[in-house]
């Protein structure tokens, strides 16, 4: 899959007339996101790359693209999960064996009466994004990404033997709107209070007064993205790209929906 | 000048040197007297008389003139002097224009130097400076006191005249204005109830100077979304009108009709009854609103109808034909609200209107909800874009409503069916214990979805039609169940019958499982009350033989339940005589048969069964007066059976 996307900055001052413009254009309310973000970097396990025994039953192509596969970029990776308000700042469920992991799927995390947050129980997407493309034509940021459902609970085991390392983790707050097809989302990023030291993804949320800014300044990004499913169809590409400029003509007067800085969105580990 | 003496401005004509090509003659000619063809003799005698007429009178004139002319040198001198006195005069006129042009364009030069340098002559310039003359208006000559009493009288006269028109001017822009003002804030204030009314008051998009109401529903298909936009006018005396643009006024509405037995029994009324032109703007706004939704109403109903043109619906351009139940049938079609209703109303049956009522309400109710739905599908996160466009899906409206109607029918056959069965059985003195109906026993989710309450309540109403019959027969630890389910909304279409029976006694006997045909539900069930029958004779003629003693041989046997056959084996256990007896259940009645056979074990048939003395079928019917004369029943005739033998 490919996501283009077009991005702005919206300073602070700007950011509830501008939810007010989204709502009017989309005709929705606003939806409310809060996301924990943890950030996994990939690293080459030791003996794995350019062995090569017992390969002979390999065909050249297959021994290519395996080394290919071996020794590629290796890239950075997020894993996403959505929380809700009430899980800043409460404490761990009391008795945690009412609750079995899996028992009832479909209770949305935090409905308990009183509000806690169960780091169990957090559902995670892991979400990839490719460095965007470079030399294109068109005025828009396109990037290869894809992104699978990972089990609910601790990621980082999982992550571990995928062979990922916890690096660190942030919160995005923001705002979605969606616009037939464009995804729009207007947010910000907020960091743990006290630094980053930990080497484990927090079990529990501080509240959320405490978080501070990532931009002192308290201003907002606004993302346009539309992800389309087949990236080598160049018809759907272009009908993607004119959607978003549609949406930048309409913005005109708002915000200046721009391309992004391509090595500011490098996602490869170095 | 004493004499007439004539000058020639232009130069005198030279005589050429050689006379004009002959080709220029001729066009000359041609010009001058027409073509060639038209001369002949008669016009040329013409033209030559004519000469000669006017030649003559010349002559007389040059032969005056030649009297007193004088000679030619004397002429040409005094030719010459004029000539010269012409130039002169010229040159005068000439520099006192130069003077005079000088002189003004010195006097402007003082004001706009400028313009009045490019008159001023080169000399002058350089002599004198620009703007070193100026004028002044000193003490003119009195005039005399007539003139300066017109001058006054005529610029009174001419400013009263002014005044008049300006104030007239002005009065008229004033009245105008007034007007304008009064139609302005007629208008305006009509735009604000609209707007107090809660109604949505906007530019329009591609007008941007008028404004418009919105009034549609946004969650509609685009096609009617975008009809709920019209805009308000100004009429000229301010009154607020609306505008729809090519969309006809008329009120419609989507009709409900209901058919039984191929009859009309019932009609749904219009929801909102027309006005006739005369209607506040708030009216003509809810009728406009009306209108669009019931034709995004009847349009949906349409598309819905060819999707499940397999159950039978058909579509005519505008109708719609649904055979709902066994002898109910439903159109719908979209008509004018004010059509006059001319239907017989003898035939309309209070029940047919609830129903015709009732589906009206529910398709509304539901189109609310698809829009609903549509609202929720619209603001999650965007499917990958793909080249396939996805189809719209159709919105549940008819399916819902009809799945309804078949579960009711269903239900109320087999409660009939249970009914006569166990009204069969209560004639027989057989008193089965009661069995427990649940109808739309749909397990009702429990509240975790975010959505809100009355989203759920409808929601549940698109989820699969439930009901389940649960009973205990007269054999003990043996129960029957019932479950009725119907599903238009997702394969398999249609109604099953899930029975399933729990019979320890015959523990061979298998649930026959789901059901699809009434007729099938009708054998399993009565198959089941007979085995129950079978073995309540069996069992309580037993009974009755443990207190009698000296019967202990002599019980019924049931040898094949399932076709009700019981059997009293003989005390003699050589005798080949043996009595039978044959029980059959309907729906209708239960009915006995008393057989003598002749076989070892009674399991014979053919021949050997011979109908015994009184081969009279006993049958017990439900008797529909209240205290019919008694019948003996069933367990008191099977015992007198067994000691007659």
């Amino acid at each position: 899959m490919h996501e283009q996307s077009l991005f702005a900055s919206v300073p602070v001052h700007q950011h509830h007339e501008l939810l007010q413009q989204l709502a009017g254009l989309t005709a929705m309310q606003p939806r409310h996101c809060l996301e924990r973000r943890l950030i996994f970097k990939a690293y080459r396990k030791p003996g794995m790359a350019g062995r090569t025994g017992a390969s002979q039953d390999l065909q050249q192509g297959d021994l290519q693209r395996l080394n290919k596969m071996l020794n590629g970029n290796m890239y950075y990776t997020q894993v996403v999960g959505p929380v809700s308000e009430s899980d800043f700042g409460s404490t761990a469920p009391v008795d945690q064996d009412t609750q079995m992991a899996g028992m009832d799927d479909s209770k949305p995390y935090g409905s308990s009466s009183s509000p806690s947050y169960d780091y169990e129980r957090q559902p995670w997407k892991l979400e990839f994004r490719d460095i965007p493309e470079a030399g294109t034509r068109s005025a828009v940021t396109s990037r290869l990404m894809s992104s699978a459902t990972l089990p609910r609970g601790d990621v980082v085991q999982a992550m571990n033997a995928w062979g990922y390392n916890f690096v660190t983790e942030y919160v995005v707050e923001g705002d979605m709107f969606i616009h037939n097809d464009i995804a729009i989302f207007l947010h910000r990023v907020l960091h743990y209070p006290g630094g980053d030291e930990l080497s484990l993804p927090r079990r529990q949320l501080p509240a959320l007064k405490d978080m501070t800014l990532f931009e002192k300044s308290g201003s907002y990004v606004l993302q346009a993205f539309i992800i389309v499913q087949d990236g080598s169809n160049q018809e759907t590409m272009k009908t993607a790209s004119q959607h978003l400029f549609g949406l930048r003509e309409q913005l005109k007067s708002a915000v200046l929906l721009e391309q992004a800085d391509r090595l500011s969105l490098d996602t490869r580990a170095k | 000048m004493a004499d007439s003496f004539t000058l020639p401005l232009r130069p005198i004509p030279e005589k050429r040197d050689r006379p004009d090509t002959l080709p220029v003659e001729i066009a000359q000619i041609n010009n001058q007297w027409g073509s060639f063809r038209e001369v002949n003799e008669d016009v040329l005698r013409n033209k030559i008389a004519e000469e000669e007429e006017k030649d003559g009178l010349d002559e007389v004139d040059e032969r005056d003139q030649d009297a007193t002319d004088l000679d030619s040198t004397e002429r040409l001198e005094q030719l010459y002097k004029r000539r010269a006195e012409i130039t002169q005069f010229a040159m005068q006129a000439h520099m006192e224009t130069m003077f005079a042009l000088d002189f003004v364009s010195l006097l402007l030069s003082k004001q706009a130097p400028r313009q009045a340098e490019t008159s001023l002559s080169a000399f002058l310039k350089q002599v004198a400076p620009l703007g070193s003359l100026n004028s002044e208006v000193v003490n003119p000559p009195p005039k005399p006191e007539s003139t300066t009493k017109d001058v006054s009288a005529v610029s009174r006269g001419w400013r009263i005249q002014n005044f008049n028109a300006a104030a007239n001017k002005l009065l008229q822009a004033a009245s105008r204005l007034e007007t304008e003002v009064a139609a302005e804030t007629r208008y305006w204030n009509e735009v604000l109830t609209v707007k107090d009314k809660g109604w949505k008051v906007s530019r329009l998009p591609l007008e941007r100077q008028s404004l418009g109401v919105q009034y549609g529903f946004l969650e509609s298909a685009p096609v009617f979304r975008d009809r709920g936009l019209a805009s308000l006018r100004r009429a000229e005396d301010g009154a607020l009108s609306l505008d729809e643009g090519l969309i006809p006024a008329k009120a419609r509405f989507v009709r409900v009709r209901v058919i039984q037995d191929g009859r009309l029994s019932g009609c749904s009324k219009p929801t909102r009854s027309s006005f006739n032109g005369d209607g506040t703007i708030e009216d003509r706004i809810l009728q406009a609103r009306d209108t669009v939704y019931e034709d995004e109403l009847f349009h949906e109903l349409v598309r819905e109808a060819r999707a499940i043109a397999s159950f039978g619906v058909t579509t005519r351009q505008n109708l719609i034909q649904i055979p709902a139940s066994d002898d109910l049938e439903i159109l719908l079609d979209l008509v004018d609200t004010d059509e006059d209703v001319s239907e017989p109303e003898h035939c309309i049956s209070q029940q047919g209107t609830s129903i015709a009522e009732g589906l009206a309400r529910t398709i509304r109710i539901l189109l609310a909800y698809a829009h609903r739905q549509n609202l929720r599908r619209r603001t999650q996160l965007p499917l990958p874009l793909t080249p396939k466009t996805r189809p719209v899906p159709e919105h549940q409206l008819i399916r819902p409503a009809l799945a309804y109607i078949k579960h009711m029918s269903h239900v109320r056959w087999l409660q009939s069916l249970l009914k006569d069965l166990y009204g069969v059985l209560h004639s027989a003195s057989l008193r089965p214990p009661a069995y427990t109906a649940r109808i739309f026993s749909t397990r009702i989710q429990s509240q975790t979805s975010p959505a809100p309450a009355v989203e759920n309540l409808v929601g549940q109403f698109l989820t699969p039609l439930l009901s389940t019959f649960n009973g205990k027969i007269l054999t003990p630890r043996a129960s029957f169940s019932i479950a009725i389910h119907t599903n238009l909304s997702s394969p398999p279409f249609g109604t099953t019958f899930d029975v399933s029976f729990n019979m320890p006694k015959y523990p061979d006997i298998e649930s026959p499982g789901k059901l699809s045909h009434r007729e099938e539900v009708e054998a399993a069930i009565t198959h089941l009350l007979l085995l129950d029958v079978v073995f309540t004779i069996s069992a309580n003629s037993s009974l009755k033989s443990e207190c009698n003693e000296d019967q202990a041989k002599r019980t019924w046997e049931s040898i094949y339940p399932q076709h009700g056959e019981l059997l009293i084996p003989t005390p003699k256990p050589n005798s080949e005589k043996r009595k039978k007896m044959k029980i059959a259940l309907s729906r209708h009645e239960l009915s006995l048969e008393i057989y003598t056979v002749r076989c070892i074990d009674g399991t014979g048939r053919g021949n050997w069964e011979k109908p015994s003395y009184h081969s009279m079928p006993h049958t017990w019917k439900p008797s529909p007066i209240v205290g019919a004369p008694n019948q003996p029943s069933l367990m008191d005739f099977v015992s007198t059976e067994v000691s007659r033998l």
